[in-house]
């Protein structure tokens, strides 16, 4: 049995794979080296000539790709469709992708237009035989694990946590078969009206250093003392849910389970608890520092630097010491 | 406009995640549930709830709109129902299912979708974007799926357009706010940023008594045998390791300047 890992990516107009599928390709090798099946790479988008390169270097042994101007957006009938054309093509059973915000709409659109399963915020794959798969994802927020058993005689479509696996090293050295596939595409049944546009600026995933508060700050005005804080240290600044509800930061930059997910070299915590929806965009950051009044609060448990205290004391002598 | 709303009972994630944070947090002797006992309630999941309170903004605007809510799940499941008719459904639908099942999106999709096509008017079904349970968010595009209608998700604001009789919804994405527009019937799936929903009527709560949820059982909608294709078998809890330096100081300047000695102490951090 050797049929292939399957690893599906969008590409977007900066014409690169996303973090999210490095990770799922580096899980693909981890998965390859255990099962002996070859990993193989579907590119959808609107021009995918770089990528095609990038995920051949990074471990893909055969790349089926799908190019079209109706691509550009991760969303919608065109990407599922395609999706399924390259599914089917391959004979895969295990299709991996990796962290994207569209995921919770593609993922299980396309398993169920394969007729297969899904299951998303996977940690590990556990078993692969002739009969099932046992998958574990990270369920209630990240405080439990589910191991799910799934039928093996139709493919599998595996929507990887955040950070499940590291990116593969490149090897330039690496060649792949290309496999153009082409597809009679429609108009999609949703329709754009106002489109977001991605600043041009630094982006919350990719930051260093994330300064982020929560419910702690008492009140909305407080929250300038987190984006100054985050400002002087050349870092993004974040949010807690509790606070997002309230309208103290905007949903983009909400930290989270549903939120943006960070790995930041750095990641400061004010007045903020430490659930665990919370921590799930969080707890790969290299340095976690915790200021919180509540010598019991939960996130001392993930901190790996504390100061127990009124963070509204705090963040302002930090900032003084900083200018 | 008829308007299915699909509402699932989750345990309390407020009471799971104190069980967690205090490490008291134990799977059940069948690997399926937690010990918490009576202590974490279940409760409608908040998104649903959101999903009611979306239904009910259009039917304010939009005149003739009738809101029905329908949950599978267990014995307990029509408490769900109860607050979706005190807070203004008209008709609610419970489909008795073993809990067990809950795990398998696709067999909840499957009941659902025969829900909608016996009430053979539907226009538009709304979920919540994830139950807080399994965080798996597969139900509602899995269901456009099998129904064979649109779907849009990361609602945070669904407005009926008279003009062009579209569906326009506002979505929240990390680039910012968007708007998408399809025709109906269509599945949306509702987040948070909904807002705050309404608190049900205290009379509607007591007349939900005298208006029970019509019953049905899961494998009397389950075209053919159903194909379990996926299940849970167990869940786990996995350890946090608490190792945290606590930063000594007589007060909060001392503690800012022992933290950032630290902090540049590192190296790698460049601060
Ligand atoms: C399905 C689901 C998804 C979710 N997704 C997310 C998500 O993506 N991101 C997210 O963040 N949450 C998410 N949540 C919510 C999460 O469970 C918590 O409710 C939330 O993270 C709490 O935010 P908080 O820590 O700011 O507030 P609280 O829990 O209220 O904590 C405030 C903290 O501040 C401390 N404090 C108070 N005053 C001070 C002071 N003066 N100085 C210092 N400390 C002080 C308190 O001791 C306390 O620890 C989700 C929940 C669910 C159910
Ligand atoms: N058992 C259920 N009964 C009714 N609706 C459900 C059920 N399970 C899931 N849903 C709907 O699907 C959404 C996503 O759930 P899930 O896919 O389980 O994360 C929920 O917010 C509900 O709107």
């Amino acid at each position: 049995m050797s049929d292939p890992i399957l690893v599906l990516a969008h590409i977007d107009e900066t014409s690169q794979i996303n973090i999210g599928a490095r990770e799922a390709l580096g899980f693909a090798q981890n998965l390859s080296e255990n099962t002996g099946r070859p990993v193989e790479c579907g590119l959808i988008g609107a021009d995918n000539s770089s990528a095609t390169a990038e995920v051949t270097e990074l471990g893909a042994t055969k790349v089926y790709t799908i190019e079209d101007s109706l691509l550009a957006r991760f969303s919608g009938d065109n990407m599922v469709s395609a999706a399924a054309h390259i599914v089917s093509s391959s004979g895969a059973r295990i299709v991996l992708i990796g962290r994207h915000p569209s995921t919770l709409e593609f993922i299980p659109r396309l398993s169920r237009r394969i007729d297969g399963t899904c299951v998303m915020n996977v940690t590990r794959i556990e078993t692969i035989n002739e009969q099932y798969t046992e998958i574990e994802a990270a369920v209630y927020g990240g405080a439990a694990r589910a191991l799910y058993q799934i039928d093996s005689t139709s493919p599998v479509v595996v929507g990887l946590r955040p950070a499940a696996a590291e990116a593969p090293t490149p090897h330039p050295e690496n060649s792949s078969d290309i496999v153009e596939l082409n597809l009679e595409l429609l108009a999609d049944r949703v329709r754009v009206i106002t489109e977001a546009t991605a600043d041009e600026g630094p982006r919350l995933e990719n930051a260093e250093i994330v300064v982020s508060g929560g419910r702690g700050l008492q009140n909305a005005e407080n929250f300038a003392l987190v984006r100054e804080l985050a400002n002087l240290l050349k870092g993004m600044p974040g949010a807690s849910r509790a606070i997002v509800d309230e309208y103290w930061a905007p949903p983009t930059e909400q930290i989270g389970l549903t939120g943006t997910t960070v790995a930041p070299a750095l990641y400061v915590a004010a007045g903020i608890s430490g659930a665990s929806q919370h921590m799930a965009g969080c707890s790969n950051a290299r340095l976690i520092v915790a200021i919180n009044s509540d010598p019991d609060a939960p996130i001392f448990k993930y901190a790996d630097v504390g100061i127990i205290d009124d963070c509204l004391a705090v963040l302002p002598e930090l900032i003084e010491l900083l200018r | 406009m008829h308007i299915l709303v699909a509402a699932k009972q989750v345990l309390d994630p407020d009471g799971i995640n104190s069980y967690a944070l205090w490490g008291r947090l134990e799977v059940s002797e069948d690997g399926l549930g937690f010990n918490t006992g009576a202590t974490v309630p279940q409760i409608i999941n908040a998104y649903d709830e959101q999903a009611m309170e979306a239904a009910l903004q259009i039917a304010e605007v939009q005149e003739g709109t009738r809101v029905t809510a329908v949950t599978v799940g267990s014995d307990t499941a029509p408490d769900v129902l109860k607050r979706c008719y005190a807070m203004g459904a008209e008709n609610t639908i419970h489909v008795h299912d073993d809990e067990k099942q809950s795990g398998n999106p696709f067999r909840i999709s499957q009941i659902l979708a025969t829900v909608a096509k016996n009430l053979g008017d539907v226009d538009l079904i709304l979920c919540g974007r994830q139950g807080s349970d399994y965080d798996q968010g597969a139900v509602p595009a899995i269901l456009s799926e099998d129904l064979g209608m649109p779907f849009i998700t990361m609602a945070s604001q669904i407005n009926f357009d008279e003009q062009t009789q579209s569906l326009h919804v506002d979505v929240v994405t990390p680039n910012g706010p968007e708007t998408l527009a399809c025709n109906l019937p269509a599945v949306v799936a509702v987040s948070n940023e909904i807002g705050q929903p309404r608190y049900p009527s205290s009379r509607r709560m007591i007349q939900s008594r005298r208006n029970p949820p019509t019953v049905f059982r899961a494998d009397e909608l389950l075209p053919g045998p159903a194909t379990e294709k996926m299940s849970i078998k167990l869940l786990t809890v996995p350890e946090v390791q608490g190792n945290c330096e606590i930063i000594e100081g007589v007060d909060p300047k001392e503690k800012a300047k022992h933290l950032l000695q630290i902090l540049r102490e590192r190296g790698d951090l460049n601060v």
